[in-house]
């Protein structure tokens, strides 16, 4: 039986689980903090513009679980927010737990509050990982999915400081990077005017401390817009972040506000007292990252070099996926990067060929697109969603964005991968 | 091979970030080591941050103060036991395994400073205990002292492998100190006691002629057999328990030959209990710049032993190579 370590509970770290598993690995999960899921714990959108369209393919090609649970989760769905359409809000107060208890069902092991931080190499393989408690987990094939967000010297040195979010570094240690302790470079992204990392692009505001009419209005439609004073707007703040897809003006002259179970607010960070001007949110408060009014996390500051399998180039049995696998944004990237990353790791404990998926799909010229851009000066500059910005655009010129669920099928089918991830390899 | 990551057991309390930061050699951090981006392995609030929040100044070293001898007991063998008056707050600090001060007459020059393990901290009465053998120019000087003492502390790398002693819990350990190592053991008992250990004491007298734990043991109602450790019988005996019963930690005070000695019995008996030593480097300033107890790691990396907790077999078998 083939042995494989994912390293990284997040979203990608749980889709490359389930593959891992379906396709007949033993599978083993690390996660550094005590909750799987990491910033999905925080985020909350889904099937938004081309991301229905990437569900719908990662469903067809037998990626369906995760989905399956966000969208069980929801607490809104068909949502239209500025330049968004058909968006759904998953309650993510209600959906790590779903997560974690479908992970153990099927058999996977999780590991809470372990930490990776060294690797033990065979020439070019990795042999085992070592956990910061000194002992070591030695598998066959391994599949980081750490993301790239933090630690906290990142976050002082390219943004405004540690604003203590959901990964909480000083609890449970710093992420290190996995592929660089195998002895590979990390590729960094940059902003706009070439400093490296870029803030996360929301924050979250209790919603006990917003105004009644404002709560009613998110439990029954989602969505709430509110115009921000003149003198307060600030379009040089869309430069900082990381969702490009939200970076637009309509972002900067409103508050956006999303009902997530928390509320999720469409800005990197917001001064408190800023906030409070504004009608119905005088006695707001953050939730998340719970120091919001001054700053956020840093991301994209580790990326590993891999090809359109998700393979690291320069490591012979390591795969990535999510943010690691490049300058990606968003749940449902995560998914379905974990998920070729996790069905892959099978195929290569076989020495069978790794499935690369066409870019006739949606999910294929995604992960194919980013790893080109990512090698081009400008291209580090973007980033890569299904949801916005650049890529969106691309998808429909390449008539790649779809909401009809039989075109989806038909096309997966087409290409004789329809249920691919369902197959048992061993 | 896995690099074993060298610990500062400076990091996160008040001392930290040092003046190590200011100049780029601070043990944890990839930023103050002059490097782009993180790559630390410090689990607490990051190094970094309390730099730049401190305005990119280290926090301050540790203060001297003058204290008083309140008492000074003269055994044969070079032996002396202080008894000193120290703030509250200082002997709280000084209260866990491995905590050490230096120690000079006022009216001598800072060169004098000898390193000395606390034996034991009483913070309530606010007093520390410290015993010394008399051997050289530091340690004759001291010995001349009658009322007044110039402190610097609190300090806490008298011993590696501190992590072991804090987490172990409800095991056997087994206890090994010979000679004025006994001073820093007593701080090692107490606080294994506390955790609920079942403890094995084989105490040897060594140089300094005197079993001067024996009247803190029989307070703590925890006994000890007396052997010499550097001889066929001290050896014998260890050998024996190694090899009927199972440690969960053991513990050697002592030189470097004595603990090698150990360990070598340990591997013999395929024991893989968790290692914990005397740090047996010379100090001089404690503070990681004077260099006098650099040492080198088989990659040549140097090491500041004076504040780093480092893999404690490597450490016991590389300071016997090099003799």
């Amino acid at each position: 039986m083939a042995r494989i370590v994912v390293i990284g509970g997040g979203w990608a770290g749980c889709a490359a689980a389930i593959t891992a598993k379906k396709a007949g690995g033993d599978v083993i999960l690390i996660e550094k903090t005590d909750m799987l899921l990491g910033l999905g714990n925080v985020g909350g959108i889904m099937r938004n513009n081309g991301r229905y369209t990437a569900t719908e393919e990662n469903i067809c090609l037998g990626g369906q679980e995760l989905f399956n649970i966000t969208d069980r989760a929801a607490r809104h769905v068909n949502v239209e927010f500025p330049g968004h359409k058909h968006a759904s809000l998953y309650d993510v107060i209600k959906v790590e737990p779903m997560v974690r208890r479908f992970l153990k069902e099927i058999g996977i092991k999780i590991l809470l509050q372990k930490r990776v931080n060294d690797v033990e190499m065979d020439s070019k393989a990795i042999k085992s990982v070592v956990l910061s408690d000194d002992t070591t987990i030695s598998g066959d094939v391994f599949i980081e999915t750490t993301g790239s967000t933090g630690p906290m010297g990142n976050c002082l040195k390219y943004g405004n400081g540690c604003s203590m979010c959901i990964l909480r570094c000083p609890s449970f240690g710093p992420r290190i990077s996995i592929s660089k302790r195998a002895g590979v470079e990390d590729i960094l992204g940059q902003r706009g005017d070439e400093s490296y990392g870029a803030f996360s692009g929301s924050c979250k505001l209790n919603k006990e401390s917003l105004s009644e009419e404002i709560r009613e209005k998110l439990n029954k439609e989602g969505v709430v817009i509110l115009p921000v004073p003149k003198e307060d707007v600030n379009f040089d703040k869309l430069d900082l972040k990381v969702c490009q897809q939200y970076a637009l003006k309509d972002f900067a002259e409103n508050i956006i506000l999303l009902d997530t179970g928390h509320v999720k607010l469409m800005t990197p960070f917001y001064p408190l007292e800023k906030l409070r001007k504004i009608k119905g949110l005088e006695n707001a408060r953050y939730e998340d990252p719970y120091s919001g009014g001054k700053g956020n996390s840093i991301r994209y500051l580790s990326i590993a070099p891999r090809n359109n399998a998700m393979k690291v180039i320069g490591v012979d049995n390591l795969l990535c996926a999510g943010e690691k696998s490049g300058l990606f944004v968003g749940h449902t990237e995560a998914i379905v990067t974990g998920s070729l990353a996790g069905h892959n790791s099978v195929r290569l404990s076989l020495g069978m060929p790794l499935l690369e998926l066409p870019r006739s799909l949606a999910i294929g010229d995604l992960i194919a697109y980013a790893n080109e851009q990512i090698k081009t000066k400008e291209g580090l500059k973007r980033r890569y969603t299904f949801a916005g910005a650049e890529y969106f655009e691309r998808m429909k010129e390449k008539d790649l964005y779809t909401t009809d669920k039989k075109e989806i099928k038909r096309r997966v089918q087409r290409l004789d991968l329809l249920n691919i991830y369902e197959e048992r390899l061993l | 091979m896995v690099q074993h990551r060298i610990e500062c057991v400076d990091i996160g309390s008040e001392y930290c970030p040092c003046h190590l930061a200011e100049t780029n050699d601070c043990l944890i951090c990839s930023h103050l080591q002059g490097k782009e981006f993180c790559d630390c392995n410090w689990r607490g609030v990051c190094v970094y941050q309390e730099y730049v929040w401190n305005g990119n100044k280290s926090k301050s070293l540790r203060s001297e103060t003058v204290c008083e001898i309140e008492e000074k007991i003269e055994h044969e063998g070079n032996l002396t036991i202080l008894k000193i008056k120290t703030s509250r707050t200082l002997s709280r600090q000084l209260k866990e395994p491995g905590a050490y001060v230096f120690l000079r007459d006022v009216n001598l020059p800072h060169y004098y400073d000898v390193p000395m393990s606390v034996m034991d901290a009483d913070d309530m009465n606010e007093y520390i205990y410290i015993a010394y053998q008399t051997i050289g120019a530091k340690t004759k000087m001291l010995k001349k002292l009658n009322d007044k003492v110039l402190v610097r502390g609190p300090f806490w790398n008298g011993l590696i492998g501190i992590k072991y002693i804090k987490s172990t819990r409800n095991e056997n350990c087994l206890i090994l100190a010979r000679g004025i190592a006994q001073a820093p053991t007593l701080s090692v008992i107490k606080k294994l006691n506390r955790n609920g250990c079942n403890l094995k004491v084989i105490l040897d007298k060594g140089r300094v002629g005197k079993i001067f734990l024996s009247k803190y043991l029989k307070d703590l109602k925890i006994g000890y057999t007396e052997v010499n450790l550097m001889e066929n019988e001290g050896e014998l005996l260890v050998d024996s328990i190694l090899a009927k019963e199972n440690y969960g930690l053991v513990y050697v005070g002592g030189s470097d030959l004595l603990q090698k000695r150990i360990l070598d019995l340990l591997e013999k008996n395929n024991c893989n209990s968790n290692l914990v030593v005397t740090n047996n480097e010379k100090f001089c300033c404690g503070e990681g710049i004077c260099g006098s107890c650099t040492t080198f790691t088989e990659n040549g990396e140097i090491i500041k032993a004076c504040k780093s907790q480092m893999d404690v077999k490597k450490t016991v078998e590389r300071r016997n190579m090099l003799g």
